[in-house]
């Protein structure tokens, strides 16, 4: 498809959050003046795994400023329970009250919530509840989980085995048997968490009268979020409304309806007065969404050069005590599109979910993260195994241009990507046969160079269609409204959840696009459950395709009844074409486009003030409402190289050199898309370096409560970030956007990791999980030494 | 719960009393008492950065300080540093290059680098991210920062040249 030609749509005007951002003049959760307001603290298990004995409040009411302590038995009065439970094979039911009555499941379970006239008054409180625990054994680990007999950490899943799924495609056995050679990799990631630098905080408002809830949350999902709590509370949707201001980030930690956020709105309910809440850091380690803990193995068979005739995929999650999300949510995803941009028919996956005394797992930036590293990872396995340069392997595994579209053994459909340009791209930008010079003759002075590739193919937008053929319940439609005010200056709106991606600036480029008018024109309003339109919210890297393409759509219908207007006010006969340029309406006289005297303004003032002016079919004022449902999916697609220095003494990692070949499609702002691939990739790293949820094999404890030990990673360590952009427009979606900002994150766990592998390639030790800390490479290069050792003893 | 006290001190160039309780952090009581909500808590142990403001003009974490502390002190915050007409050099470098997202932890890092430039006006890149790596941002990768407080450093060079 040839690329259109634009005018607003990738222009790079600044952003227009920014001014505000900048002056302190946000409005962040935190920063609401509500009168009156009680604060809300909650009392939490010190356990993994424990029955609650009995819980004495007595002492806690008593002390002062608080007004009342709330416990599982009183919210179970006033909300009901959750029930996570979708039709899909091999998925268990789950069920969840607003907070716990019998027993606790992770240290940092909330059991009681104080509410007192202020937050350090309530924390004093919190101190002085008294709960006797009979202490439970914790599952601390996928294997624990699993072993015959492991205490239950869901009495209802009995062998904590919450999901199972599999699947073959192809010829799979055939594959093994005729194969060159199989080859086996394993990969472990850990435990990692959002981080959003804002945590997670509410205000919940009752209004008795009107028997209405006003609830501030920073949250990725307005709407859905409002659904769930109206009936969690027993309400009519009509009773509430969702108001989520400025977000301090978001990265999947704000989409599910947390207890914390029900126990709130119900006090406020209960007590008649607004409720408001702020989650500490050490809350927000121990007791926010956390993501990504899995093990996966690949079988691959192959021929001789390197070509994969088979593969199996095993993974298996730890998806923490608590179902927020169905259990097959993620990893399922990683199975489905694993084999990426490579051509691979033979292929089967078994999928286990298991339940730990941990936090439940939701989605994080990239759910699917791993993905990318698994499969270049078995890529260079392989190309390890067979003395084979790894990006050889890569170009006889991948898919040709011809080959596209290409459907891929689990029946999703790539198309419109460019796998080969973005690494043949990279390939060349490093000087590859020259880097590897270098890296031979730095080997030969004691100094380890190490190349990492990934190429990336990231599922993005998830139209309705993919979570019906994934088995996921959902929708991915989204939906818009775009009004031209009398004046003609442009209010729009889109159900998306803004937490920094700047929508108000990209979204505005769509719209701008759609109607020919300028951006400074249009002003987005969102996160309002009142004002914008019931849309799916963000999450899965949807705000474009889904976002910005319905009010890319919503934009163009507005158009086409201004231009009916203008046709008719200005008399104009049929053939003769008009258009809108800059908020002006402009005819085609001999192949060239003049303004007429008719603005955007002059058309809105005959729509709203001379309605009787208008054609006879059309009626009075400009307001357009527009629903659309994106494709299934849509694919961005990059190839990732890192040049890393490892250091053989200390284990330390130094990147040398970061570059990404990235094509994402119709980029509605550059300098957006920009900063969410910057982001992505900082966020791959960090979690690859040195992120680390830990918990205590032994206890269950978490070990990671501060950011002292939940390590992050600053300015030192983020290198500098090389983008090369490339922009094949989707032939399936308005204006041909795809998808990004996830992709950053599943190219640089893969490139990083590969990397350090080639740097220790030469040793004969291979590293397969994360985090790539000193200490776990210090003791790989310490085996080395001592197998060395034995052998010349 | 312990006895408040009355504190004295100067808030951006405006002297202010109030009644505090010994125990409440200097964050709070410039986002509570003071209505000042520019200064952002994100840790409350003193790593993220984002409360950081300036006591007699150097930075400090506001969630590491109790108010008390304050008695007498000049204390400058992100209210002070610019308006949306009239952005100081670096936030307006800072919205030139896409040096922020989310904008949580943005004015931490304003306040980091206005003291910053003022004793260091011609940073490298690598001293810009060494004295940057007290303040955690997620969202950007910190690349666009980096490019704006060398601009930002660039812009004040020249025109304290031209104005001298």
């Amino acid at each position: 498809m040839a690329a259109e030609i634009f005018h607003h749509i990738g222009k790079p005007h600044l952003r227009k959050e920014d001014v505000r951002l900048l002056t302190g003049l946000g409005r962040y959760i935190d920063d609401i003046e509500v009168p009156q307001a009680l604060h809300a603290c909650f009392v939490r298990s010190p356990h993994a795994h424990a029955r609650i004995v009995r819980i004495d409040t007595t002492e806690a009411v008593s002390m002062p400023g608080v007004v009342a302590v709330f416990t599982g038995e009183d919210l179970v009065q006033w909300t009901t329970r959750q029930r996570m439970a979708p039709p899909i094979d091999g998925l268990r039911p789950m069920e969840m009250d607003a907070l716990p009555m019998d027993k606790v499941r992770f240290q940092g379970d909330p059991v009681a919530c104080v509410i007192a006239t202020n937050r350090y008054l309530a924390e004093d409180a919190v101190e002085v509840v008294e709960i006797q625990w009979e202490v439970l054994p914790a599952v601390a680990s996928m294997e624990q989980a699993l072993r015959p007999n492991a205490p239950r950490v869901d009495d209802a899943v009995p062998d904590n085995l919450l999901s199972h799924q599999s699947a073959k495609y192809g010829d799979l056995p055939e594959a093994m048997v005729s194969a060159h050679r199989v080859v086996v990799s394993t990969f472990s990631q850990h435990r990692q968490t959002h981080l959003p630098i804002e945590t997670r905080g509410c205000i919940a408002d009752w209004d008795l009268g009107r028997e209405h809830l006003t609830f501030h949350v920073g949250s990725q999902v307005p709407h859905p979020l409002r659904t769930t709590l109206a009936s969690r509370l027993k309400l009519a949707e009509s009773q509430v409304t969702v108001i989520s201001p400025d977000v301090g980030g978001g990265f999947g930690q704000k989409i599910a309806l947390y207890r914390e956020e029900l126990t709130v709105a119900a006090a406020s309910i209960q007590l008649g007065k607004p409720v408001r809440w702020r989650e500490d850091r050490m809350e927000n380690l121990l007791a926010s969404s956390q993501s990504r803990e899995d093990f996966c193995r690949t079988r691959a068979a192959v021929d001789a050069t390197g070509k994969v005739l088979g593969l199996e995929l095993e993974i298996t999650e730890d998806f923490g005590a608590y179902s927020f999300y169905p259990g097959n949510y993620l990893a399922r995803v990683v199975a489905m599109i694993v084999t990426g941009p490579y051509r691979i028919t033979n292929y089967a996956y078994d999928v286990k979910v298991v339940l730990t005394n941990k936090v439940g797992n939701g989605p994080m930036r990239a759910p699917m993260a791993v993905t990318s590293w698994v499969m270049d990872g078995t890529l260079d396995a392989i190309a390890r195994e067979l003395r084979l340069d790894p990006v050889e392997v890569r170009r006889v595994n991948m898919l040709r241009d011809y080959e596209l579209p290409f459907t891929m053994a689990t029946g999703e459909v790539l198309a419109d990507v460019t796998p080969s340009a973005t690494m043949e791209a990279v390939v060349s930008a490093i000087d590859y046969p020259a880097l590897r010079q270098r890296q031979k003759q730095a080997r030969d002075k004691g100094c380890w160079l190490g190349i990492g590739f990934c190429n990336v193919v990231e599922s993005t937008t998830y139209g309705s269609q993919f979570y019906k053929s994934a088995g996921i319940s959902g929708s991915g439609h989204e939906a818009a409204w775009i009004r031209i005010e009398p004046s003609g200056w442009i209010n729009a709106s889109v159900g998306l959840g803004a937490t920094g991606q700047g929508y108000e600036s990209s979204l505005a480029n769509a719209v701008a696009e759609g109607l020919g008018i300028s951006p400074e024109k249009v002003r987005l309003h969102m996160g309002h459950t009142d004002i914008a339109p019931y849309g799916m919210g963000s999450r899965g890297a949807r705000g474009g395709t889904a976002g910005g393409g319905t009010l890319y759509l919503c934009a163009q219908q507005a158009r086409d009844a201004v231009l009916k207007i203008a046709a008719f006010t200005l008399g104009v006969t049929k053939g003769v074409q008009l258009r809108m340029m800059d908020g002006r309406v402009q005819q085609s006289l001999g192949g060239v486009w003049t303004n007429t005297h008719l603005g955007l303004e002059d058309i809105a003032r005959i729509a709203y003030l001379d309605p009787i002016a208008l054609p006879s079919d059309m009626k009075p004022g400009l307001e357009f409402h527009l629903t659309y449902d994106p494709p299934p999916m849509t694919y961005s697609n990059a190839c990732h190289a890192c040049i890393v220095e490892v250091n053989g003494v200390t284990g330390a990692i130094k990147i040398e050199r970061y570059i990404v070949a990235e094509d994402c499609g119709t980029v509605l702002s550059p300098v957006v898309v920009e900063g969410q691939q910057h982001g992505a990739i900082a966020m791959g790293l960090s979690g690859a370096l040195l992120e680390h949820v830990e918990y205590d094999l032994a206890t269950g404890q978490n070990l990671s409560g501060t950011l002292a030990d939940y390590l992050v990673a600053t300015s030192h360590e983020i290198p500098h970030m090389e983008i090369i952009g490339m922009h094949t427009p989707n032939s399936r979606t308005p204006a041909g956007i795809k998808g990004m900002a996830e992709g950053g994150v599943m190219g640089a766990i893969g490139a990083i990791t590969n990397a350090v592998n080639d740097a220790l390639s030469h040793l004969g030790v291979v590293v397969n999980q994360q985090p790539l800390t000193p200490m776990y490479l210090q003791n790989l290069l310490r085996q080395v030494k001592q197998q060395t050792k034995e052998v010349h003893s | 719960m312990s006895r408040e006290q009355s504190i004295t001190l100067t808030v951006n160039g405006k002297n202010i009393s109030f009644q505090v309780e010994p125990r409440k952090l200097l964050s709070d009581a410039l986002r509570e008492d003071c209505r000042l909500t520019g200064t952002h808590v994100g840790c409350e142990h003193g790593v993220c950065g984002a409360c950081t403001v300036l006591v007699d003009g150097r930075p400090t974490r506001a969630c590491l300080t109790f108010a008390v502390q304050m008695e007498g002190h000049e204390v400058t915050t992100i209210e002070e540093i610019g308006t949306p007409s009239h952005l100081s050099p670096l936030q307006q470098a800072l919205h030139e290059c896409h040096g922020l997202q989310c904008g949580f932890c943005t004015p931490g890092i304003v306040m980091t680098f206005e003291a910053y430039l003022k004793e260091n006006p011609n940073p490298s890149e690598a001293q810009i991210r060494e004295n940057l790596s007290g303040n955690l941002c997620r969202c950007t990768g910190y690349q666009n920062i980096v490019k704006a407080i060398a601009l930002a450093a660039k812009r004040m060079r020249e025109s304290a040249h031209h104005g001298s």
